[in-house]
């Protein structure tokens, strides 16, 4: 019977250039992680800045689950939906932001009654397949009574973390997804103060 | 054969409809806690009420959920009429108002579900909110408490299961009968 061997029996040169590209690759790894580190584009805190966004709710005078643009100019937050004046929210008075994520279906109604139509359970099919994955920004602010108020927002994959680092470089520090203890609410504040 | 399978999609189509048509029917059957023989509220003075943000509990329960409970819950409540003035969490206006009641609410079970898994399953990835109401005077003295359920379990993102539960608190809170003394 026929057999294959392999002879590994190489010079003393050869492991010396093995070793060389060993320490080379994992130099060049090393190298592109710490560029990679590197290339998160700084954030101007002064910048206007300005992403699409579904408000879910929470925003006072402003219809849920709504389309718009989400700004951060000057010291405001706001949500603009087509031409009308947009809703704004004082940064200052932000205490608490979250970042999560959602899963959901796509397509609307139209897409629903579409799958409850298909025969042979294709809709089910179809199901497994038209949904897509959604930041949520949740923001938990006050006016100028004191009164807490909440807002959610729906963002495209990736944008929660954009919108995060705005906020972070103008002072709110977003916790994303576990319980995090919020600011002490302008109530227990008061009492202190009494 | 044609005609055997046209006969059978349409009684699949309609047996669909069907469903959608008998689910808004399951929506009342949510409230567990809410009895229709104890209707009509409390005392002839008009009472107003500060919403507290949701207290979570020990469980882990998504901030987007909890936000959504609260704006909800002060929605639904503004809608019944029952109240004179809802006041927010903090609200320093709520402080000069003679009679305000307290809303707290605990959550006490909740179970993240996956809208995905429920179109495809129908059975399974239903969101479920259980949640416990409290109404107390300044004082702190309870007035009112109820275990409140809220869910979704066939269509809708999963923040719905906060709008429904939202809906069952205002409806409980309307439906009962409470003796501040």
């Amino acid at each position: 019977m026929d057999r294959f061997f392999i002879l590994r029996n190489h010079g003393n040169s050869y492991f010396v250039g093995h070793a060389l590209i060993r320490v080379w690759a994992l130099l060049l790894c090393s190298g592109l992680g710490a560029l990679a580190q590197s290339t998160a584009p700084p954030v101007n805190a002064s910048a206007p800045f300005s992403i699409r966004a579904t408000h879910l709710l929470g925003l006072e005078n402003t219809k849920s689950n709504c389309n718009g643009a989400l700004s951060i100019q000057g010291e405001a937050l706001q949500f603009q939906q087509g031409g009308t004046p947009g809703t704004e929210v004082k940064i200052t008075s932000i205490q608490a932001a979250f970042l999560g994520g959602e899963s959901k279906q796509v397509g609307g109604l139209p897409m629903k009654l579409g799958k409850a139509a298909a025969p042979y359970g294709g809709g089910r099919v179809v199901s497994l397949l038209a949904h897509k994955k959604y930041d949520t920004l949740t923001l938990e602010y006050v006016d100028s009574n004191g009164g807490l108020h909440g807002a959610i927002f729906q963002l495209s994959k990736g944008q929660g973390e954009l919108v995060a680092n705005f906020l972070k470089a103008r002072g709110v520090s977003p916790s994303s997804g576990e319980y995090q203890a919020t600011k002490q609410s302008t109530v227990e504040v008061m009492h202190e103060n009494n | 054969m044609k005609t055997i399978r046209r006969s059978s999609s349409i009684i699949y189509v309609a047996a669909i409809v069907a469903i959608m048509v008998a689910f808004p029917a399951w929506l009342p059957a949510q409230t567990a806690a809410v009895k229709s023989s104890d209707a009509s509220s409390g005392s002839a003075v008009q009472w107003s009420v500060q919403v507290d943000r949701v207290n979570p509990g020990d469980l882990e329960v998504a901030h987007s959920f909890q936000v959504a409970i609260y704006e909800n819950l002060l929605k639904e409540l503004n809608k019944t009429k029952q109240f004179k003035q809802v006041f927010r969490d903090g609200d320093r206006n709520a402080s000069d108002v003679p009679n305000l009641l307290v809303l707290q609410t605990t959550v006490e079970k909740y179970t993240p579900g996956n809208e995905t898994r429920r179109a495809v399953t129908t059975v399974s990835g239903a969101t479920k909110l259980t949640v416990r109401s409290q109404i107390l005077t300044r004082e702190g003295k309870i007035v009112l408490e109820r275990t409140v359920n809220g869910d979704v379990r066939f269509f809708g993102s999963n923040l719905r299961a906060t709008h429904n539960l939202a809906r069952n608190i205002a409806k409980a809170i309307k439906q009962s009968r409470w003796d501040v003394g």
